[in-house]
Formats: C-alpha cells, sequence, structure tokens
C-alpha cells in the first residue's frame, strides 16, 4: 500500500467514525470538528484494528489534525516494519 | 460452574449496588482481555411488574447495564488496566443489537472483550448469551472520571 492508498483509507475511517465528510487536513479535531474523547478511542480502536498497531495513550496528543494523524500511523507502522501493512 | 467471583465479591468490586446490581457472579476470566459474567433473571425482581404488565419482557436497557458492569468488572479484576479506585464509570456511547427477548428463567452469559483502554476512557464489545443464542450485542465507550 502506498502513501496516497493510506491516506485515502484513513480519511474514510476518521469521516465514517466523526461523521463528517468534509473536513481539510489541517483541522483540528477537537475545536474546529467537535470531535470529542469518545470518538477518538473509537478511531484509535478501529486504527489498531485495520492496521493491526498498537497506538499508545502518549501518542494522542500529536493525532490532533488529519495530518497529524496520518504522520503518526505512518511512523507506528514503519517502527513495526509494515510499512505495507492494512487488510 | 463454581464462579470465579461470588455475588459478595461482586459487591465488592462494583461501585452499584442493588437495586442496581446486574451481575450474580463472575464466571470466567483473563486479564486485560475478557470476562465472562452471569445473571439469572427472576420473575420477582423489581422492574419486572411494569416491564410490560400483561407480557414480560426483560428490559434491554438493563441488558446493557450488564455489560457495562462487566467492563468494570474486567478493568477492576485487569493489573494491566490501571483504574483509580475512586473513578465513576460513565457510560457514553453505546452501540447495540437486541436479537432475541429476554424473559424470567432465563440465565444470562455475559461476555465481555477489551478493545481499547486509556486513563480516563475505554472501549469493550460484549456480548450476552441465553442457552448459547446470542441475545444482545453491544460495542460500548465509557468514561472514567476520578472523584475527588
Amino acid at each position: 500500500m502506498n502513501q496516497e492508498q493510506l491516506i485515502n483509507e484513513l480519511r474514510v475511517i476518521i469521516a465514517e467514525t466523526i461523521e463528517i465528510d468534509d473536513f481539510t487536513d489541517d483541522e483540528n479535531f477537537i475545536s474546529d470538528l467537535g470531535v470529542d474523547s469518545m470518538m477518538i478511542i473509537e478511531i484509535v480502536a478501529r486504527l489498531e484494528k485495520k492496521y493491526r498497531i498498537d497506538i499508545e495513550e502518549s501518542y494522542l496528543h500529536q493525532m490532533t489534525t488529519f495530518n497529524q494523524l496520518v504522520a503518526t500511523v505512518k511512523e507506528i507502522m514503519e517502527s513495526n516494519g509494515q510499512v505495507g501493512g492494512g487488510r | 460452574m463454581k464462579p470465579l467471583y461470588t455475588y459478595d465479591e461482586v459487591r465488592q468490586l462494583l461501585p452499584q449496588s442493588y437495586p442496581f446490581l446486574f451481575i450474580d457472579v463472575v464466571e470466567a476470566l483473563v486479564p486485560g482481555e475478557r470476562i465472562i459474567c452471569r445473571k439469572n433473571i427472576t420473575g420477582n425482581e423489581w422492574m419486572i411488574p411494569g416491564h410490560f404488565p400483561d407480557k414480560t419482557i426483560y428490559p434491554g436497557v438493563l441488558l446493557i447495564e450488564s455489560m457495562a458492569q462487566s467492563a468494570i468488572l474486567l478493568g477492576k479484576l485487569s493489573p494491566s488496566i490501571h483504574i483509580d479506585d475512586t473513578a465513576s464509570f460513565l457510560l457514553t456511547a453505546v452501540k447495540s443489537r437486541f436479537v432475541n427477548p429476554v424473559v424470567p428463567g432465563d440465565q444470562l452469559r455475559i461476555e465481555c472483550v477489551s478493545i481499547k483502554w486509556f486513563s480516563a476512557q475505554g472501549m469493550v464489545e460484549a456480548t450476552i448469551r441465553v442457552r448459547d443464542e446470542t441475545v444482545a450485542k453491544a460495542e460500548l465507550i465509557f468514561s472514567m472520571a476520578r472523584n475527588t
């Protein structure tokens, strides 16, 4: 899976979870899009299940926008040696 | 089956008390992963006369409460899930399906599987079975607020 595919998949997961299709890459999930901590744990659970990764709570502060979330997921997947991950 | 935790032990673990206890015993536990609890439904419970007067159906909302209490027990009995002893548990999101009605005489087997825990939130999937048939399932998200 290349970066573009990963970004597209992540956009779908976020849009489905927060029930907002129209968001920009740099909008803040909490202050701009009204995402609450309950949605965040749901997003994290879906990402962990889809990509078989473990997202520790300490990563949350660097997942406040879509761009940041993509970078974090990519970083975790790369550190796991699963650059082409996903199923 | 001999319970892993008895009713009296469950009462000590849960923050709720009668008439809002919806777990009888804990049957099995894999700490940090899953728990199986049991509750017997009888015709003389407090909610039965009103739900409904002419046809008894155990309320679905109380099946959700059984699932939520199973999640609390899973959290409290799992050393890897760090739960503050003073925490209050607030159910904040539920996606549920009720498949079959529950009636007096049924024995609920409530299986709760851990999905994700943070310091102040948790997410679990739970399934309730009666005689090996699924009667309800749900995904629960809850927050844990420290009492100060």
